[in-house]
């Protein structure tokens, strides 16, 4: 619709252009050909009637509606332009934003990745660091175990020893006093000669020094 | 030294100590005096030659008679003298320690078995220890021989304690 109104307009002007055109021929033909009189004549009257039909086509309700058309126009393109320049904007956000998102979401699977091997490595540390403390607090305990059963071992043995020393001891003394000077001498001759004899070579050795 | 000192006399079983043979010595002195006090009266009353011998002890008879020697001899009695003095000094001494009074007839038995196997001429020192309870603490010039009761409770006490670890 808008371009038949446009077409209509330059047709008019065409129009008009021809029909100045076609008055500039004829007077020429009138100026080489007839009198100058009537040549001025003609050019007044068709003066007359252009800048009558000047008047007549470019009144004010005509350029009136010109202008709205124009306006009308002017806003239907820059509305076009406006909705074309929009579905560009949007169609370009778009595109950005999954750009965006694109480089966003590799960008963050990129330090996502990097962070989750942090983590692994951080945490395959961690576990290391734990497992190293866990052995050596192992080591350490039975290490303890140890020389704890061998303090306790130790002790036992000390304690039975003294325990055996003193009964023995005790038995001793008991059987010391128990028998005090009960002993017959004469009985003993035997076990005393007995025993010399077994340091017999002993003895002799030294007695003969 | 003299001859008569290079002889080795059987000492008797009752010579057991030093101080027996130191007693013998002045017994055998005390003799010798009286013979020769004998000798000068018999010389100074023209008596014939001969002697009235005292009455000895045990320990000087049981000398004699075990050596065989004629006491009323001069010459023995001075060599006598001289060996035993030789022989005072120069036994061996065994220091015996016992946990009672030894009898006598114990010491004799004892000093016997000493002189048949150890040596002929041994002499007793003895001691008194109670705390031994009984055996003999035997020290010789260079040597100790614990034999007694005491020593041996001590070695073994091992025995108690292997009944107590079978206890326990």
């Amino acid at each position: 619709m808008t371009i038949w109104w446009l077409a209509f307009i330059l047709a008019s002007l065409a129009a008009v252009c021809a029909g100045f055109v076609w008055i500039i021929i004829v007077l020429n033909r009138l100026q080489s050909g007839g009198g100058k009189k009537a040549l001025g004549d003609l050019n007044k009257a068709y003066s007359d009637i252009a800048e009558e039909d000047a008047t007549h086509l470019f009144n004010k309700e005509f350029r009136e509606e010109l202008r709205n058309r124009g306006r009308l126009r002017f806003e239907k393109i820059i509305d076009e332009n406006a909705m074309f320049l929009k579905q560009d904007l949007d169609m370009t956000i778009s595109q950005l934003n999954d750009y965006m998102k694109k480089e966003i979401s590799a960008k963050l699977d990129g330090e996502f990745a990097a962070y989750a091997k942090a983590m692994q490595e951080a945490q395959e540390l961690a576990l290391g660091s734990l497992q190293k403390t866990a052995q050596e607090v192992e080591e350490q305990r039975q290490g303890l175990a140890q020389a704890m059963q061998q303090y306790v071992a130790d002790r036992e043995s000390a304690m039975l020893k003294v325990y055996e020393d003193n009964m023995a001891k005790i038995v001793e003394h008991y059987v010391l006093l128990a028998l005090g000077d009960q002993f017959d001498l004469k009985a003993q001759l035997p076990y005393i000669i007995h025993q010399m004899e077994q340091n017999k070579q002993n003895i002799m050795e030294d007695m003969r020094l | 030294m003299s001859t008569a000192a290079a002889v080795q006399y059987v000492l008797p079983a009752v010579l057991i100590t030093r101080a027996d043979l130191a007693r013998l010595m002045r017994e055998i002195e005390a003799l010798d005096n009286e013979l020769e006090a004998q000798k000068v009266r018999n010389h100074a009353s023209g008596k014939a030659s001969g002697y009235h011998l005292p009455t000895m002890s045990r320990s000087l008879n049981d000398f004699l008679e075990q050596n065989h020697i004629d006491i009323a001899d001069d010459k023995i009695r001075v060599a006598l003298r001289e060996t035993l003095k030789d022989t005072k000094e120069h036994a061996p001494i065994m220091h015996m320690t016992f946990a009672v009074e030894a009898d006598p007839e114990f010491l004799q038995r004892l000093v016997g078995w000493l002189r048949q196997e150890i040596h002929p001429q041994a002499l007793l020192s003895v001691g008194l220890q109670p705390a031994l309870v009984g055996g003999v603490y035997v020290r010789t010039p260079n040597h100790v021989h614990d034999f007694s009761i005491r020593s041996l409770l001590e070695d073994k006490r091992d025995i108690i304690r292997h009944e107590l670890e079978g206890l326990v």
